[in-house]
Formats: C-alpha cells, structure tokens, sequence
C-alpha cells in the first residue's frame, strides 16, 4: 500500500505574508481570526509549556509542589514582619491581610511582565528553527504566572483565614478581576516583548521600572485608607484600579463599584489592544533580531 | 482514487517571492544609540548589511513531485526550505502552501532537556501540529524503531548524543505530512541505525504528497528526485526534470572547476617563461 497517499480534504491554501485584503477592522478581524486557528492548533504547546514549567521548577527539591504553597506563605510572613515592625503597624493582622491582597496580584503582574519580555529572545533556539505562532510564547507566560497567582491565592486564603478574613460573596468577581489583570498584563508583556528583542536594554529598564511602579502603587501603604489628593494622583497610575479591585474585595469584602470595574476593563482592553497590534506588525522581524 | 479539484492545483506556489536578510553589524541596536540619534538629530548610521538571499522566486510544486534543490552553498537553498517552513515570511511577493508542512531541517529542535523523553515525545509533536489523541498512537511506533521505551521516563539530559538523536529523527519521520522537506545532513547516529534510517525516510517519502529535498549528495538526489530546481546567488537558475537539471549544474560547476584550474596554472607558465 505504498502509494501516495491522496489526501480526501482538499486542504485549504494558506498565504504567507498573509493578503491584505481590506484596511482598517475588517483586515484586523481577519487577522484575530487567523490567530485563534493557530492558536487552537498549537494549544498543546502552550499547555506542554506551562505544565513543564510548573512541573520543573520545584523538580527534585524535597517538597515538590508544596513548594508552591509555602513559598507564598514564608514570603508574606517576612514582608508582614518586616513592614509591621519598620512601620509600627497596631494591628499585623489586619496589615497581613491587606499586604496579601495588594501583593499576590502585583507578583501576577510584574512577573508576566518580566517574564514576557524576555520570552522571545529567551526562546531563541525554537523561533530560528521551527515554526510556532509566536504569540505562544508570551501566552504561556502569563498562563504560568496566572496558575501560580491562583495556587498562592487558595494557600494564603488558608492561612489568612486564621488571621481573620471573611469569605464573601463578592469573591465570586475574583475571577473576573483576575482575568482582566492578566488581560491587562498580556498587553503590555506583548509590547515589552517586542522592544526587549529589538532593544535588550528594555529589560533592564523593566526591572527599575517595575519596582518604582511597586511602590508608586498602594499595596504595602495605604492600608488605612487615602487623602483625596493622594488618591486623585493614584488614579493616574494604570496599576491602581486593578489592585484596588483585590484589595476591596478580599480585605473589605466589598463589591466594587461599577465605575471602577469599568474603567479596568478598559484598561485591559486598551492594553490588550495595543500589544496585539504592537506585536502583529512587528512579529514577521522578530526572528531576525534575534 | 478520484484526483479531485486539489489535483490540478500545486500545493506550493511561490509568487515573485524576494527576501531580504538584515544582519545587523551589532545585534543590539541599543535603546542609548537611538535615543542618541534622536536627540543630535544625526542620521540612524547604516546598523545593517542588507542581503538578498532570495530574489524573485517564482515556483509551482504538483502533488507526487519529488523536488531536489542543488546549489552552491549560500545560493539560497536553504533559506527556500525555510521559507516553506514558515520560519521566514517572505519581504516581497507571496508564498502560498495547501497542506501540512513537516521539516526535517533541524530535528529535536524544541527538545526540553529536563523533561522526560515520554514527555518531549509528545511536545514535539505538539510542535509538529498534531494533535496529543493522535501522537499518542505514535508512540509506541516510536519506541519500536528508537528502542528507547526503557529510558521513556528518564529526563532527555540524561540520554547520549546517539540516542538524543535517534528520538529526534524517529518523532521527525513518524509524522503524516502533506509537504516534506528534508535538509541534507541527516546522518545521525550509529551505522545500523543509519540504514534503518534510510529505509524509515524511503517510506516516509512515499506517504508524502510533494517532497523537497536540499542536498549536496548529487547521486541521491538523482535517484530520490523527478524535478531538480539549481539555485544561484538568490534566483532560480535552472528549474526541469532532474537529470537536465543535474546536467546544467555539472557543466557548470566544471566550467568553474576548469577556470580555477586554469587560474592555479597561469603562475606556474609565467615562472617557467
């Protein structure tokens, strides 16, 4: 039976570069939906990836995947002790409970953002060698750091449940405000991504970057509160609506205005937006900058 | 078997398809150098080398064609197999491929040397596009020609340069593909494994629907090939049947030999005149 082998779909042709058809939405429409083809086709890779990362990176220490949960523990048990002591903090628990609800966010945040830039270049050896849609390897990143960010949360909601904390029903909008954060962060990853392979200066400006915009944004003060002024200026920071989010809903109990939930998902929206585009059109050089 | 509509339409077609390698001189064009430039207003210095590597290619390859590409090295033919592999995107023109495309160009590339061979198994074919339900029938047909089913758990860090590229090959050539494209230096491995090797890609070829081939093995290109494409400095020399193609390019590359020969020589006649 060793004949060619006759395919019975006709499969259909693709175009590289791809036509441009239309300007404007409609080119853009076409685009997202070639994208989500790829990306459904190569979905096994993201999911290989994140699983590998997660699987390799306590590998062979003695804890294994407990590691997971400790380490956001041990970690906010020094920076609880650190910050309540340095300052003079009455109450540590009801600190230790805002520094986890600002913080694990944060650590979503920056380390997709990190992470994100350094993915192209850092992958290297497959981009020059193989073909994988590159918005996988951004992707993975974030879904890394969302897995993470959801095993920390569940570990220190054990804990902090000791220290006090309510379980309210308007924890059931975590989801949503986690997503839009890692929406949000996706976009900008995307952006950094591509700079970071054209410039690799970029990613030492993120790391300065990331932490002046740390404590540009109320996750280790503020905890009592912020004076208008202070918090009219907050406002400017594209972080703030974010954190606020968590920290309203797993602190206070809280459901978040509206306002606030709206002026998030357009910020994630318009990040998203821009490193899609961003990335887009600059991804085709990608592999000669590398 | 009925030819169907696909029949008389190529499943490769390259349309006047240009592309343009930048080598940057230093590859980080640093933030400092352009800020610099932006604020002294002086001209971006010329960062890069531009080089065609492929000018105005125009290809139509048919379902059954066995296509060998020949040429100096530099003359493009690889940058045309990674065309086809989509590693590139053309600068100019349009490629247009129907079906899957599988490349032996460089195999175990998206190997990760800490996973398990099971588990880079089954990443590499997820690479590779096919989906887990399907490579996990592979498998088994993997294990039995690479005989590494009891190293299946053992981290890839662990396996021999040999055995590291017996899985490699074995994942490559397990695959189902529409186009094949195979880049010469596939001799891996041990000597056995080498003639078990040349019989896995004998039926591998014959599965797929259209095969490239770049090689500087002249003699199987001749006997593998029905089509010869010779590749100069970026263009398409000489596109027919293999034999003619084979010819033109030994003519060729004698003419050279016999130039340079004559060059070797013209010393030696003004010494002794």
């Amino acid at each position: 039976m060793n004949q060619v082998r006759t395919s019975h779909s006709i499969p259909h042709a693709e175009y590289f570069p791809r036509p441009r058809t239309a300007n404007g939405p409609a080119r853009w429409l076409a685009v997202v939906r070639n994208d989500a083809r790829e990306l459904a086709k190569f979905w096994p890779v993201v999911q290989n990836m994140v699983t590998s990362d997660l699987r390799i990176r306590y590998h062979r220490s003695m804890l294994g995947f407990l590691w997971t949960l400790i380490n956001p523990i041990l970690m906010m048990a020094t920076l609880t002790a650190v910050f309540s002591q340095v300052f003079d903090k009455r109450d540590w628990k009801e600190y230790a409970i805002y520094l986890f609800a600002g913080q694990l966010p944060w650590s979503l945040f920056a380390g997709s953002l990190g992470e994100c830039s350094a993915c192209i270049v850092a992958n290297e050896g497959l981009i020059r060698k193989i073909y994988l849609p590159k918005l996988v390897f951004p992707l993975a990143r974030v879904l890394i750091n969302l897995t993470t960010f959801v095993l920390s949360l569940t570990a220190l909601y054990l804990l902090v449940g000791m220290l006090g904390a309510r379980f309210t029903p308007a924890m059931v909008l975590l989801p949503a405000v986690t997503l839009l954060f890692a929406a949000f962060a996706l976009g900008l990853g995307l952006v950094l991504a591509v700079a970071n392979t054209f410039f690799r200066d970029t990613a030492h400006l993120i790391t300065v970057v990331l932490q002046a915009w740390y404590f540009a944004t109320p996750i280790i003060w503020g905890e009592n509160g912020l004076p208008a002024t202070l918090e009219a200026r907050c406002w400017l920071n594209p972080a703030f609506p974010f954190i606020r989010m968590f920290q309203l809903i797993i602190r206070d109990g809280q459901w978040p205005s509206l306002t606030l939930f709206l002026v998030a998902a357009g910020l994630a929206s318009v990040s998203l937006g821009i490193g899609y585009v961003t990335f887009k059109t600059h991804e085709d050089k990608l592999v000669y900058r590398l | 078997m009925l030819p169907g509509p696909s029949a008389a339409e190529p499943l490769v077609e390259f349309r006047d398809v240009s592309l343009k390698f930048v080598s940057y001189r230093d590859k980080q064009y640093s933030l400092k150098r352009s800020a610099l430039d932006l604020i002294l207003r002086r001209d971006a210095p010329p960062v890069s080398d531009e080089f065609w590597a492929l000018t105005d290619v125009n290809l139509k390859m048919m379902k059954g064609e066995r296509i060998g590409i020949l040429g100096f090295n530099g003359a493009g033919k690889s940058t045309l197999l990674r065309l086809l592999a989509r590693i590139y995107t053309p600068t100019r023109g349009q490629l247009a491929v129907r079906g899957d495309v599988a490349p032996l160009i460089e195999m175990g590339a998206g190997f990760n040397p800490e996973m398990s061979g099971h588990d880079n198994i089954m990443l590499n074919g997820a690479m590779l596009g096919i989906r887990p339900r399907e490579m996990r029938k592979k498998v088994e047909g993997i294990y039995e020609f690479t005989g590494l089913r009891e190293f299946a758990d053992l981290p890839l860090k662990y396996y021999s340069s040999g055995m590291y590229a017996r899985l490699a090959f074995a994942i490559a050539t397990e695959v189902d593909p529409e186009i094949l494209l195979i880049d010469e230096s596939l001799g891996a491995g041990d000597v056995i494994f080498v003639e078990r090797a040349k019989e896995r890609i004998a039926r591998l070829l014959e599965r797929s629907n259209l095969v490239v081939i770049v090689s500087h093995d002249l003699g199987s290109l001749h006997r593998m090939c029905t089509r010869g494409i010779w590749m100069h400095e970026g263009r398409v020399r000489c596109d027919a049947p293999i034999s003619e193609a084979l010819t033109a390019y030994l003519t060729f590359t004698q003419a050279i030999d016999a130039k340079a020969a004559e060059a070797a020589r013209r010393p030696e006649y003004a010494e002794s005149a």
